[in-house]
């Protein structure tokens, strides 16, 4: 019995101290903006099974090359040759023309499941969802 | 010996076959062409820590008479104190889309492997320390439509450590299943399992209903692993209500010489013989995501039905069936219900590629935690499962400056 109680009391400070534990979420603005999304686009069932490995896809594409080139200038250093320069412009120029790129095609692939209207849709509530971004972080 | 042998070649087939389907994916030259190194799995290295105990309770045997009651008095008591390491990580994914890039099927090979410690505590003998060791391979298949199959194989050792034994035992869990998600609401599944979870190796269907979705409050059926209600809180916290069994086959030392007693006149002296012990869980259990790699979960309930055998493979084969009954069990006790605490730790490596609202993705999260790595039925919960968010609408407009802010930058 004294084992059970003492097993009894151990569980109760654990439940309090997670209570208190905020977790940290990286990618809390991609599930913020898949959840937003969601909602807002009202998809069927079917829609939604095909939609979402795409749109993922794509995103990860998306934030991934962000990613690459951000990295890159923030790996500059502070007196940086011409070379580099040309380097970094470079990338920067090919980043911009594979987004168009990937842009094209997932929203032929895009189009195909979900439809036009929905897809036109879909660039407007990503745009909402940034300035609701942004109203959030100006209420902090 | 010819079973292991053949449990030794399916898992070097599977291995080949993993090998064979190493292909790269191919992606867009535009992008491939940038050299990004992106995350290529869906699932994360997961490394986690658990301890389950029990307290001693006394082995009682009122008016027994026989070897039962002779082991009974020489063990006097019963308790547990295990503790298991076990990780998962991710060694390829197989990706493909179909004519026209809108179904994305998915192959995940996952490599599997653990550590179990068991310390059962019988007070009238010295403390035996059972080791399980496993290696594992998991093979799960997503569709891309409504079906996701599960291919678990899982060899494992066991051998008691305690007195410097080096044989061990090799033994095989597997798992095949195929898991249909009628809607983002409902799922079943159907499968073969074979599995030491009850006590002993038993081949057994497996059966699953799950209703509600993984995101939300759900309430999930798998028959033999488990029957729970999950209530997610929120991201940090998970509380669920669970009965499931828990269990296994161990290998034990005939050092205290429990089995000597009445059948040394039939069979050689064992140096080792087999512990099999199984119990139904039923409690709570809430999970605190801690950071975003880094979670830990504490159960706690009652465990009932518990029963502990020894049993002997040569004294079975040796013993003269025309004069005696082959009694599979020299020992078997059912003993009553008592409390059991559980902690874990678990710790995440590594970035994944996007999977929110994948319903098949979700599933095949489930179906790699339901079934937990070497087939011990603790494991390290859904955390990968983000919870489904609501957005609260922000009361302030943006009208003023929004001529400022280029909308489509990330």
């Amino acid at each position: 019995m004294k084992g059970i109680s003492k097993i009894f009391i151990i569980f109760i400070l654990f439940v309090c101290f997670a209570s208190t534990i905020r977790a940290q979420q990286r990618d809390k603005i991609e599930e913020l903006r898949a959840a937003f999304i969601s909602k807002k686009l009202e998809l069927s069932t079917s829609e939604s099974e095909k939609f979402w490995p795409v749109y993922n896809e794509f995103q990860d594409k998306l934030k991934a090359i962000k990613r690459n080139l951000r990295l890159t200038y923030k790996n500059l250093p502070a007196n940086f040759s011409d070379k580099e320069a040309e380097d970094i412009i470079a990338l920067e120029n090919k980043s911009k023309t594979t987004e168009a790129e990937l842009n094209k095609t997932y929203n032929d692939k895009l189009k195909i499941i979900i439809g036009v209207k929905k897809l036109v849709k879909l660039q407007i509530y990503e745009d909402e969802f940034k300035k609701e971004v942004i109203n959030a972080i100006k209420e902090k | 010996m010819p079973e292991r042998i053949n449990n030794i070649f399916v898992v070097l087939i599977c291995i080949s076959t993993t090998l064979l389907f190493q292909n790269k994916i191919k992606g867009q030259t535009s992008f491939d062409s940038l050299d990004i190194n992106a995350p290529k799995h869906y699932y994360k290295t997961v490394i986690f820590l658990d301890s389950y105990s029990k307290p001693n309770q006394q082995i009682s045997d009122k008016g027994g008479m026989g070897t039962d009651s002779t082991i009974s008095k020489k063990l006097k008591s019963y308790g547990i104190q295990q503790f298991n390491f076990g990780f998962y990580t991710p060694i390829h994914t197989h990706e493909e889309f179909n004519f026209d890039s809108t179904v994305c099927k998915n192959t995940h090979y996952l490599l599997t492997g653990n550590a179990l410690l068991l310390q059962p505590k019988f007070d009238g003998i010295q403390t035996h320390n059972l080791l399980k060791l496993g290696v594992g391979l998991r093979i799960i298949h997503n569709s891309g439509k409504k079906g996701v199959w599960f291919i678990d194989i899982s060899p494992f050792v066991t051998k008691d450590v305690t007195f410097g034994d080096k044989n061990g035992y090799l033994r095989m869990a597997n798992s095949f299943i195929y898991s249909y998600n009628a809607t983002y609401n409902f799922n079943f599944r159907i499968g073969l399992t074979k599995s030491f979870l009850w006590g002993n190796r038993n081949y057994l269907p497996y059966l699953g209903l799950r209703f509600g979705r993984l995101d939300k409050v759900n309430f999930s059926i798998q028959i033999p692993k488990s029957i729970s209600l999950n209530i997610p809180i929120n991201n940090a916290l998970r509380f669920s209500v669970f009965s499931k069994p828990q269990g296994g086959m161990f290998t034990f030392s005939n050092y205290d010489s429990l089995y000597n007693n009445a059948f040394s006149l039939f069979s050689k002296n064992s140096k080792a013989f087999h512990f099999t012990r199984y119990e139904i869980l039923t409690g709570f259990r809430l999970d605190a995501v801690l950071t975003n790699n880094l979670s830990c979960y504490a159960s706690l309930g009652l465990s009932s039905q518990n029963n502990i055998t020894f049993y002997s493979e040569e004294a079975n084969a040796e013993r003269p069936r025309r004069f005696l009954p082959l009694k599979t069990y020299f020992y078997e006790k059912n003993l009553k219900t008592t409390g059991f605490l559980n902690f874990g730790l678990v710790v995440r490596f590594g970035q994944t590629k996007s999977y929110y609202n994948n319903k098949n993705l979700y599933d095949a999260f489930d179906l790699n935690n339901v079934n937990t790595v070497g087939d011990n039925n603790s494991g390290p919960g859904n955390i990968e499962i983000p919870i489904k968010k609501t957005i609260k609408r922000s009361k302030l407009n943006l009208v003023d400056i929004q001529d400022l802010i280029d909308t489509n930058d990330n």
